[in-house]
């Protein structure tokens, strides 16, 4: 027994020594960060305002130093990397007072809530260049498209408005350059290029309202997508190049606060309550004069007419749909003006409501509002037509084009339908083009349709989602993102990297970043 | 022979998971042969089983001890290469027991301890910092409990178990700047233990006891939150004056299976291994329930819910004494302590590991009076986090080592 007792002992201090492993195989601090296949030594990074470091509507120093390629080219250090600059503006205002570029927004208590507004001030950025003080390797240009990296003069003084960009032109090495000639010309080891944004979110910001069109997808260079960002990759990436570099997709615009801040239905009851403060409400009683004299006869109209779905009543306990011009339905203000008149409405009262209602209809829950229009919504707006009950944007005066990215209706596709088509080809040609190149590839699209579902992105128990202000991602103006959403996207860039050349760049920590700003 | 060695090979093949905030320091003898508890010796043996106290020699015994314990935890970032050691303050877990025989058949006692607690401390700025920035559990049992000895060789005893808890907890709001502490210094509970304790031969002691689960109940807790801006405060539905609310949280301190034997191989030597199987699956969320800040996850916006999903654990201990004399005691004893949770659970708030302790202490006895020392060295086994609720992925560590001085006094 005593014998059998002491080799159990015996044993068991063996089976202790032998599986403990109680320190770590490999400390962190021992782990080297290397360069894999690529060779971090020059980096430059192109694009657009997402590269640049803009956010909360400006391009502003705070939001330089926290742009995705500054912290991508901070991890390449450990690995052979060199020096990275930025064109940084003169001040954390980001207004270009001389370009007629405001502020940035910043969060203030408004009426007991909290808002963004333009910070007050003077911006002391000029149009001066700094070029002398470059190059700059992160060359992200807000506002540009695929064509304009290619566009000789993009950074001419004298081009501006129309063909030339105030953020080039304070970084252009010379008038006649272009923002590819600058780049190649500091002759890079490693490129980043995440454009595209642009070509389809110029349409999609200003509502579809044709004032910025989406760029074809085909026709010749500087025209149609698919050559032009063939030919700006091929440029960047000649055959026998060996530049190593990665190029991102482009997000959903469905994925981006800016359209999904405000619900189709954002006018709530209370907002038809037009009584003095301090008497009772009268907003029911408003709603139900709305109801009998205006969109109760326009809807017994419409449905007559077989359009019936167009106009919805209001309601006195939900969220109300916007009333918004679409241009896509057959224009009924004839028919509506004509049975207005026969049911003993005054020919005048008449015409207006068949002028301002031929082509309205009520939201639904296809149609993106984007967020600016919130600040539209129930004012007067300045037309001769606008007269009172019929006087309230959004309410009682359809909203324009402009206003509202029009989704499907009665089964017709509407001006949604119409960027995510676009979005789907551009990102198509950029998945080829990258393929072809051999080039590493970061699905953005995919990252920020995670960020924008419920769970969102969980980085060491901070919660992050692209719900505005709360999110932590977005900034203020609801497209661009704040440091953290700039580390989320680093990260995505940093991966892709690894994934494709062997290299060991470490991931940032984006709850290390700034977020939004509160008063 | 044979046979031995087979059960000790499945026992290391079970040895491959191991816990949670139990401490498993309650008497000092005891530790220093792995903390078994088959032991008839003193007052120690209370808490372990109450029926053991109808086997001490004395018809009274009183014993106190204390105990430092020093862990310190590394986490580190493969993703980021950053790492992060714990900066804990040396705990100092206490019992104390008194035992008396009114009559030869009936034992009364009382037992104070501090089976479960935790201090952890992360510098304030670490990665995890939204989890934990630092958190402090303790809770005391107070058990009076009495024991009647059937015959010779059994008897059965039983506890009341009245428990107070304390929570502390600092942890980061990251999206805000800001910072919450939830604390409740008097939070209670109540169970119980019970127990059988056999000697069927001299030479052999046999302990089978259970201790009850505890849910250690927050009624009146304090959450105070504190941001750089006073506009935050509304826009979470905080009142910016008051800047605190209530909250109320249950905490379960887990029931606990133990079977120990103690057998004499000559009369000065002794051997003892224990099971002890703990009740982790209790854990499985943490539900705290605010008064009014909507800052939950929950239908009700005021319920937050973490999982915390615990998994049952146990403990192997084996552990063996030498009288050198008849007044001087060697002791040692190893031990393994599973971890109640999978590294897809792993929490920085109560970080644990698979454990294997070796132990040991000499005691010295003057007549009445006792005087033990004890020391245990902890080889927590490194582990991989991948905690996907919490986005919290890398790899832990720890290191532990525990003194204790007790005193025992059997007066008559």
């Amino acid at each position: 027994m005593k014998k059998i007792i002491i080799s159990t002992f015996a044993i068991s201090a063996l089976l202790f020594t032998t599986s403990c492993e109680d320190d770590f195989d490999t400390d962190v601090k021992d782990i080297p960060v290397t360069a894999g296949e690529a060779n971090f030594s020059k980096y430059v990074s192109l694009g657009n305002s997402l590269t640049s470091g803009y956010r909360d509507n400006a391009l502003y120093i705070d939001g330089q130093n926290e742009s995705y390629p500054s912290m991508i080219a901070q991890q390449m250090k450990l690995a052979g990397g060199g020096e990275f600059k930025q064109p940084l503006m003169a001040d954390n205002l980001g207004g270009i007072p001389s370009a007629g570029i405001p502020n940035k927004k910043i969060l203030a208590v408004v009426a007991g809530s909290l808002a963004p507004v333009d910070a007050p001030g003077t911006g002391t950025t000029t149009l001066a260049n700094i070029y002398s003080a470059g190059p700059y390797q992160n060359m992200g240009v807000p506002g540009a498209k695929v064509a304009h990296l290619l566009a000789p003069g993009y950074g001419n003084p004298a081009g501006l408005p129309a063909t030339a960009n105030p953020y080039f032109v304070r970084f252009a090495s010379s008038s006649s350059t272009s923002v590819v000639a600058d780049a190649l010309a500091q002759n890079p080891t490693f490129l980043s290029l995440w454009i595209g944004n642009n070509d389809v979110l110029g349409y999609a910001t200003s509502g579809g309202d044709g004032s910025n069109p989406i760029t074809p997808v085909d026709g010749s260079v500087g025209v149609g997508f698919n050559s032009t960002y063939t030919a700006l990759v091929n440029t960047l990436f000649p055959n026998g190049t060996t530049r190593k570099g990665i190029v991102a997709n482009i997000p959903n615009v469905t994925s981006i606060p800016f359209f999904t801040r405000v619900p189709y239905n954002p006018i709530p009851p209370e907002r038809f309550n037009t009584a003095p403060t301090g008497s009772p409400s009268n907003q029911n009683a408003n709603i139900d004069a709305l109801n009998t004299q205006v969109f109760g006869p326009l809807k017994q109209i419409l449905t007559a007419l077989g359009q019936g779905s167009r106009i919805q009543l209001l309601s006195k306990t939900q969220g109300n749909l916007v009333l918004l011009k679409d241009e896509s339905l057959t224009n009924l203000s004839a028919q509506i003006t004509t049975a207005l008149v026969s049911a003993g409405v005054p020919v005048q009262q008449a015409g207006l409501m068949g002028q301002l209602y031929g082509q309205a209809r009520h939201s639904t829950d296809q149609d993106l509002i984007p967020l600016t229009t919130s600040s539209v919504l129930g004012t007067t707006p300045s037309s001769p037509l606008a007269i009172a009950p019929f006087d309230k944007y959004g309410t009682t005066y359809p909203l324009e084009d402009k206003h509202v990215l029009r989704g499907k209706f009665n089964g017709v596709n509407g001006e949604v339908e119409e960027v995510l088509t676009a979005t789907a080809a551009f990102n198509a040609t950029i998945k080829s083009v990258a393929d072809s190149k051999n080039l590493a590839f970061v699905d953005m699209n995919a990252k920020m349709i995670e960020l924008n579902s419920k769970s969102g992105i969980v980085w060491n128990g901070v919660r992050y989602t692209a719900t505005f202000v709360t999110g932590g991602t977005f900034s203020l103006d609801g497209v661009h993102l704040t440091g953290r959403g700039y580390a989320v996207v680093a990260n995505e860039f940093i991966k892709a990297i690894n994934a494709k050349y062997k290299s060991t760049l470490p991931q940032v920590d984006p709850n290390k970043y700034s977020g939004v700003k509160f008063p | 022979m044979k046979k031995i060695l087979v059960s000790t090979a499945l026992l290391a093949g079970v040895l491959s998971y191991a816990g949670g905030f139990r401490v498993s320091l309650q008497g000092v003898k005891q530790l220093a042969m792995a903390h078994t508890s088959a032991h008839a010796e003193d007052a120690s043996v209370a808490f372990f089983n109450p029926a053991g106290m109808s086997f001490i020699p004395s018809k009274l015994s009183i014993v106190a001890g204390a105990f430092g314990a020093s862990n310190k935890v590394t986490f580190q970032n493969l993703n980021t290469l950053q790492s992060t050691q714990t900066d804990n303050p040396m705990g100092t877990p206490l019992y104390a027991a008194i035992t008396y025989k009114p009559i030869e058949k009936l034992s009364v006692g009382f037992s104070f301890t501090t089976p479960f607690g935790s201090t952890i401390e992360w510098p304030n700025d670490w990665e995890g910092k939204e989890m934990v920035q630092k958190l402090e559990l303790k809770s005391f049992y107070f058990q009076p409990m009495v024991s009647y000895k059937f015959n010779d060789w059994l008897a059965f005893g039983a506890s009341y178990i009245y428990a107070r808890g304390q929570v502390d907890w600092d942890k980061a709001i990251t999206q805000f700047g800001g910072q919450i502490n939830i604390k409740d210094k008097k939070a209670t509970g109540h169970g119980f233990g019970f127990g059988f304790y056999f000697r069927p031969d001299p030479k052999l002691d046999v302990s089978i006891a259970y201790r009850s689960p505890v849910d250690m109940k927050a009624k009146h807790g304090t959450a105070t939150f504190e941001f750089p801006s006073a506009s935050i405060y509304p826009l979470l539905g905080l009142d910016a004056a008051k800047r605190t609310d209530g909250f109320t949280a249950t905490l379960p301190l887990v029931e606990e299976y133990t079977i120990g034997l103690t057998y004499k191989i000559t009369p000065k030597w002794l051997v003892s291994a224990d099971f002890n199987y703990h009740g982790w699956e209790r854990y499985s969320q943490l539900t705290l329930d605010f008064a009014t800040a909507p800052i939950g996850n929950q239908a009700d916006p005021t319920v937050s819910v973490s999982p915390k999903n615990f998994r049952n654990s146990k403990t192997f201990r084996l552990g063996t004494q030498y009288a050198f004399t008849n007044m001087i005691y060697g002791r040692l004893g190893a031990y393994y302590d599973e971890s109640p949770y999978s590294d897809d659970h792993f929490i920085p708030e109560t970080p644990s590991f698979n454990t294997y302790v070796v132990t040991g202490g000499v005691g010295f006895k003057l007549k009445q009076f006792g005087v033990d020392v004890a020391g245990g060295y902890a080889m927590p086994q490194s582990r991989n986090v991948n905690n996907a609720n919490l986005g919290f992925y890398g790899q832990a560590k720890a290191t532990a080592f525990y003194l204790g001085l007790g005193l025992s006094y059997n007066p008559f």
